[in-house]
């Protein structure tokens, strides 16, 4: 009696074994993607390319079978173990948001070469910098020029015609750091506001920080001293203060990767890096098995570069020079430099 | 050489002292703080933890109630809860001070973030309005001495304070009863008590006052210099006002001296945009600075005798 009863158990756990089995074999169609996001040490909520890649990242979630999950890194030493966190749970897609974090990502990829990686204007490196080429990473840059480009010219028009606040042809650039995506903004700034007014100086300073808008508030003070009367940061949350330092004088000022309109009065546009452009594509190549290595460049002719007017009404005829620049640009007949321009 | 002259114009021009003053100001109130908890026994290395809690409450407080004064004082009760808990952890369960002072540290960092995407999601936590941040005051006359009234009269409400409790913490420290007991206790723990003296209840105020003061500069930094918080703003300011505080020897005065030589590199940093230098070679001044004034003019520093050891009644 005892060994039947044994025997009968024995069926039903075969049975259960065999269901469960087959639960766990879906179809390929039905897979859900595990994609995770490492931030850098300006977390979701600074308003620029953090906050941006989240975006794209939800819009995956609505339109493919994601599961997107968000890691913050409070400092430059968290940035190995968090992206070494979803590559030990086998995520499809790790994306690194920044720069700063390319040595991390170099270093991860090459523990984890099954694991596809994805770095927000980077690449994986070694400790110099020196691009390692693993098979398994897939670089997202950015034309930053271009934007830059673009409210180089709203400037550069103001100051031409004295339509600025001092009529001085001073304009301004705070940089977080001198870094290459920095600085690719402040070349295409430059290029385009000498371009439209030959006659304007354009000082260039940086907060050596991303993060303490303090900081970039007495640089920006510094530069106003000096005559500027449009700034344009680009030093993300440090940025605010650049901002906020044009309101409180009275000139204008222009934002940075998202559209910063709300951020103060004084912001009369924003050059835009559609950071949720990039990890949305990012994520759709991996869902339709279109990863690819190496570098992938978004810019103003895909729509991954580009502006916003904010809290200004543009005169007819630099709506129209900007429209005229943008085509050329798009075309290809005039390229914004990506080195600052003496 | 171009930067020399650049530099020399810019010394002469009252913005960089009084941008040098502002920054100052901003390390001297952590480093204060510093002073007088170390003096009393317990070491405080989370200054800047305390300092990141109150610029994030000042400016919560600020949002809702549209008060700078109200908002700044739950800046300070913030960095004084903080403090709070580095007493409790390091007199009352007698752990490591050094330890504690980190995890509040770390924890500050984590709990501000936490509760910016708790309370305002993933927008912008938003900004104070021009009107509801702690304002520049104009001292009158004064302000119009040239050169001297840009500098020391054109300040932030602050800044004012901030000197104010400079001379007030020397004077408590170093000429009154309770600082006389503040040292004593920092010094030899066991003999204060023999004489009847509180041990604990002069180190719990020491440390929270400490927290208190660097709630003060968070809320200066979010809702004074700035307008609104930006996860880890402070930026590691409550550091730079623990070296600040060792230079001086634990001496308010000799702090204020370390905080102008660190005020003054970052002034000058500032003005990158019109010194035609290397932005990098600029950012090196504040500590090649430092290391003169700490290798030529203050020798060695020697901490209160009983600095980080925790007290027990009769364990001479």
């Amino acid at each position: 009696m005892g060994h039947s009863r044994l025997k009968f158990l024995g069926m039903v756990g075969l049975a259960l074994m065999l269901l469960a089995a087959c639960g766990s074999s879906p179809a390929p169609a039905s897979k859900t993607y595990k994609i995770g996001l490492v931030t850098d040490t300006g977390g979701l909520n600074d308003k620029s390319f953090n906050h941006l890649a989240d975006v794209g990242l939800e819009k995956a979630k609505t339109d493919f079978k994601v599961q997107g999950d968000v890691v913050e890194s409070h400092s430059g030493d968290d940035y190995v173990p968090n992206l070494t966190h979803f590559a030990t749970l086998n995520y499809d897609l790790v994306i690194g948001v920044g720069f700063l974090m390319a040595t991390a990502v170099g270093t991860v990829s090459g523990q984890f070469p099954n694991i596809h990686f994805a770095i927000i204007d980077g690449a994986g490196t070694d400790a110099n910098g020196v691009d390692l080429k693993h098979p398994n990473v897939q670089s997202l840059y950015f034309s930053e020029q271009d934007a830059g480009a673009m409210v180089g010219v709203i400037a550069g028009m103001l100051e031409k015609e004295g339509k600025s606040k001092k009529t001085q042809h001073v304009i301004s650039a705070v940089g977080g750091i001198s870094i290459p995506p920095v600085n690719h903004y402040i070349a295409g700034y430059k290029w385009a506001a000498t371009m439209e007014d030959p006659s304007i100086k354009v000082l260039v300073g940086y907060s050596n920080d991303f993060t303490d808008p303090a900081k970039c508030k007495n640089v920006a003070n510094n530069q106003i001293s000096a005559k500027s009367d449009i700034l344009f940061q680009v030093a993300g949350g440090c940025g605010l203060g650049v901002l906020q330092a044009a309101g409180q004088a009275g000139v204008y000022s222009i934002g940075v990767d998202a559209d910063q309109k709300d951020s103060d009065p004084s912001v009369i546009a924003s050059a835009l890096k559609k950071v949720d452009v990039a990890t949305y594509t990012a994520i759709k190549n991996v869902v339709n098995g279109q990863f690819t290595a190496g570098a992938l460049t978004f810019n103003i002719a895909n729509d991954g570069a580009g502006y916003a007017l904010d809290n200004i009404t543009l005169p007819a005829d630099i709506q129209t020079e900007l429209d005229n620049v943008k085509a050329k640009i798009k075309a290809g007949t005039l390229t914004p430099p990506s080195d600052i321009p003496a | 050489m171009t930067f020399l002259s650049d530099i020399a114009h810019l010394l002469i021009t009252a913005d960089l002292w009084r941008a040098t003053l502002e920054a100052a100001a901003l390390l001297l109130l952590p480093a204060l703080g510093g002073v007088i908890s170390e003096r009393s026994g317990v070491v405080n290395i989370a200054m800047e933890g305390m300092m990141l809690t109150g610029a994030f409450f000042a400016v919560v407080a600020d949002l809702a109630l549209h008060n700078p004064w109200l908002a700044a004082l739950v800046g300070i009760a913030a960095g004084g809860f903080m403090a709070l808990i580095h007493a409790v952890v390091s007199i009352r369960f007698r752990a490591d001070q050094i330890v504690s002072g980190i995890a509040i540290n770390i924890f500050a960092a984590g709990m501000t973030l936490f509760l910016v995407n708790r309370i305002y999601g993933l927008q912008d936590i938003g900004h104070v309005g021009q009107s509801n941040l702690l304002p520049y005051v104009n001292i009158p006359i004064l302000d119009q001495i040239p050169f001297v009234g840009r500098v020391l009269f054109q300040q932030n409400v602050v800044v004012y304070a901030a000197l104010i409790l400079l001379v007030l913490v020397n004077i408590v420290l170093f000429r009154t009863r309770l600082g006389l007991r503040i040292r004593a206790v920092g010094e030899h723990p066991q003999a204060a008590d023999t004489a009847g003296i509180n041990v604990y209840a002069i180190r719990y105020g020491a440390v929270i006052t400490s927290g208190l003061l660097s709630g003060l500069a968070g809320a200066f930094l979010a809702i004074g210099i700035s307008n609104t918080f930006v996860p880890n703003m402070t930026d590691g300011r409550g550091y730079i006002a623990l070296a600040a505080m060792i230079f001086g020897k634990w001496r308010p005065f000799g702090a204020f001296i370390a905080c102008l030589i660190f005020g003054f590199g970052q002034a000058i940093y500032d003005a990158n945009s019109v010194i035609h230098v290397s932005q990098y070679l600029l950012s090196m001044l504040p500590y090649v600075l430092t290391l003169i004034v700490l290798a030529g003019i203050v020798g060695r520093s020697i901490p209160p005798a009983s600095d980080g050891i925790p007290y027990s009644p009769g364990t001479e």
